[in-house]
């Protein structure tokens, strides 16, 4: 043999060296392939189900290509389904779901053994369950045909990756009503929420990768209210805010359906504080979820129309009047008497409603006049001498409360029309004149209401001249007495 | 000596019981009436509101104003009643109606204050100053009584009159009271309480009496009717006091 011949089949069997083992890999692929073949030709179909005794269904479909991608990918079907082959196609019979589920976590366990698999912390968390006879189910986390690892072969770099290995998947929860929830977690949204820049455990805490406790609640709506506790940690004082709220009473009388932080904020999605042009709308359709109704009148009404119609954001939404976090009984005397103070917020600020061209007088005069003054001191009963107060007419009782119409463009003959229902509902005996009464927030002037504006201006005159005169008469007296002696 | 110290002591009966205990009433209305009314009108005053909250709040502020305003109606109903059918019935003279002569006693006391004249004003039962005070009050109270009504049933009254009459009220009823309370506060308490002629108080319409030295120097015309003698006669008719026999008679 010529030196050059044995060089080149030295590097021949070097090369084969090098290429059998994956070849030989391939072969056993293929050859597993070949032996799951005859399974898939059944299973890789949809329609397959599989009934439980307590009717649950499950189905029985295998997706080839994610078997394929699967860190399982050398695996027969039988090596999992042991008793199943080609020729035998046993018919097993399970109470449920779960029973059959935990059957399947016991297959993992022949090869995850507890001693492999406890050093990851959410496994040791189970398995300390586990002693306590709590069996966990592996495909809860990882999905039985397309098994990945948890990490998806990741180093983590933090705690949100660490999380998001197991929740970035269509993971659900089951809670003791048979409800269910997804614990799938978007990334993209969390990142660009207000939040975005938290550690889960920031929130969710007692969770990290030592700990994973699983929590068992009776309903979705049960867990959403204890995960609404993890916003105090940070935000006490709206928290605390919302204890006085009618909501919080709502809840602790057993309402579950009271709202609670997170129904408001939401959670992983809870939004930066925005005075953007969509800020205000998006807040009142928040309360639009529970209160329809009144959303509907408010939408109608002369400040929901501006905000929703022309992104008006000088109108009041709601939490303007109802406030955010201790939103008071509305029905109540001590709210129903801040109602003059929060229509001033806006109507008496020069800045809000000057450029509308509306008087910015509208407070003052309600609060001199009789119902304005009558309201001062009923309020100043209730607080100092405890007495039980009487409803007086503020702002709503005449202009309305969701259902606000400009005066401005209204016909003035309908507005009376309109107002002396209003008036009747305190003066039963009131007539079509009697709205007139009141001086719609004018001053007394030349050309509006010019009988009042004599009568006062008759008497500033007058007065001090007839002050004056008798002062004089006084002095001249006493000047007088005084000379004669 | 004798006589002078007797003059002096000489009380002549001004008014009759009934007229005391009508003044009396018309302070106590006319009190009540003014601390319920001013602290409404200053209600934003720490005063009223301590006030208001101390009589239990401000409906029975209200109540009590109203109530007592009824009572001051009465009072001044049966005042005017009383007075018209004493005169038409020759009782009285109509002693209290403005005449000429109370235009001539005005300017003729400001010449004197000026010193132009050496003697004040002679004047009858009631001097200029007391009719003004007493016309004042009288149309003053009518005023207030008449917007009082309007403004305690205004559903009633805007069923005949314009809606605008009841806070054309409300400040005719205020105005006014503020002029009476001026009135009261400046004119009579000075002319009662303060003036040097009868400081420290004007017991006259409290006793009924008053005394003749008084009645010369301020009702110099009536004090000749009564005695009979002119005018300028009085100071010698010390000792012929008994000529008349209108002494104790209340005259109105």
């Amino acid at each position: 043999m010529k030196a050059g011949t044995r060089i080149r089949w030295i590097l021949a069997l070097l090369l084969s060296l090098l290429v059998l083992p994956a070849a030989a890999g391939q072969a056993r692929q293929a050859d597993e392939s070949g032996a799951s073949r005859k399974c898939l030709l059944c299973h890789g179909k949809k329609g397959i189900v599989k009934t439980f005794l307590n009717e649950e269904t499950v189905e029985a479909y295998v997706n080839p290509e994610k078997i394929r991608t699967s860190v399982h990918n050398f695996l027969t079907c039988s090596e999992c389904h042991s008793g199943f082959s080609a020729e035998s196609h046993p018919s097993g019979q399970y109470k449920s779901r779960d029973q059959y589920r935990l059957r399947s976590s016991s297959i993992c366990r022949r090869c995850h053994s507890a001693d492999k698999i406890k050093d990851k912390a959410v496994h040791a968390t189970l398995l300390k369950k586990e002693k306590l006879g709590v069996t966990p189910i592996c495909t809860n986390c990882h999905n039985a045909h397309s098994v990945t690892a948890a990490s998806g072969g990741k180093v983590f770099s933090n705690e949100k990756q660490y999380c998001q290995s197991c929740h970035q998947h269509e993971l659900s929860m089951k809670f003791r009503n048979e409800e269910r929830m997804s614990l799938k977690v978007d990334l993209a949204v969390l990142d660009s929420s207000a939040h975005g820049k938290l550690r889960c455990s920031d929130c969710h805490y007692g969770y990290s990768s030592e700990e994973h406790p699983e929590k068992r609640f009776r309903s979705r709506r049960e867990y959403i209210i204890a995960s609404s506790e993890s916003c105090r940690r940070c935000h006490f004082d709206n928290y605390t805010k919302t204890l006085d709220s009618v909501h919080y009473s709502l809840l602790s009388h057993g309402n579950l359906k009271a709202p609670v932080c997170n129904d408001c904020h939401g959670s992983h999605q809870i939004a930066h504080i925005s005075h953007g042009v969509k800020g205000g709308l998006i807040t009142t359709q928040r309360c639009k979820r529970c209160h329809p109704a009144v959303y509907e009148t408010y939408a109608k009404s002369v400040h929901g129309n501006a905000l929703i119609n022309e992104q008006n954001q000088d109108v009041p939404i709601c939490i303007d009047c109802h406030t955010a976090h201790d939103i008071q009984n509305p029905m109540t005397m001590a709210y129903h008497e801040k109602i003059p103070q929060m229509c001033g917020n806006c109507h008496a600020n020069p800045a809000v409603v000057g450029k509308y061209g509306l008087s910015t007088d509208v407070l003052k005069t309600y609060l001199e006049d009789f119902h304005g003054v009558t309201l001062g001191f009923y309020k100043k009963e209730r607080e100092e001498l405890y007495k039980p107060a009487r409803p007086i007419a503020v702002c709503n009782d005449c202009h309305g409360t969701h259902n606000i119409v400009s005066t401005v463009s209204a016909d003035p003959a309908s507005v009376k029309k309109n107002l002396v229902k209003r008036c009747q509902k305190c003066h039963l005996d009131a007539t079509e004149k009697f709205p007139s009464a009141w001086l719609f927030h004018y001053k007394p002037s030349l050309s509006k209401y010019p009988m009042i504006f004599f009568v006062n201006g008759f008497y500033k005159i007058f007065l001090p001249i007839m002050w004056a005169g008798l002062i004089l008469q006084v002095l001249l007296h006493i000047w007088r007495y005084a000379v004669n002696r | 000596m004798n006589g002078e110290f007797r003059e002096k002591r000489k009380r002549i009966r001004r008014f009759s019981t009934y007229r005391v205990l009508e003044h009396w009433g018309i302070i106590l209305t006319t009190m009540i009436l003014f601390a319920t009314g001013l602290c409404q009108r200053f209600w934003h005053l720490d005063l009223s509101q301590w006030f208001i909250l101390k009589l239990g709040g401000i409906d029975n502020v209200r109540l009590i104003h109203r109530y007592t305003g009824l009572l001051f109606s009465l009072e001044l109903l049966s005042n005017v009643l009383v007075g018209i059918l004493g005169v038409l019935r020759g009782r009285w003279q109509p002693s209290m109606f403005i005449t000429k002569k109370d235009y001539e006693d005005a300017i003729h006391n400001i010449r004197y204050y000026f010193g132009f004249e050496n003697q004040p004003a002679k004047c009858d039962r009631y001097d200029y100053m007391e009719k003004f005070e007493y016309w004042t009050i009288l149309v003053g109270g009518i005023l207030m009584i008449m917007t009082g009504v309007i403004l305690w049933l205004p559903t009633l009254v805007t069923r005949i009159l314009p809606g605008e009459f009841i806070p054309a009220a409300k400040a005719l009823h205020s105005n006014e009271a503020m002029l009476i309370f001026l009135l009261n506060a400046v004119w009579h308490i000075y002319n009662s309480i303060f003036s040097p002629e009868v400081f420290p108080l004007d017991t006259s319409v409290f006793t009924g009496y008053i005394s003749r030295e008084r009645m010369i120097r301020e009702h110099p015309l009536e004090l000749a009717r009564m005695e009979g003698v002119a005018p300028e006669d009085l100071e010698k008719n010390v000792a012929g006091e008994t000529r008349s026999l209108k002494v104790g008679v209340p005259a109105k």
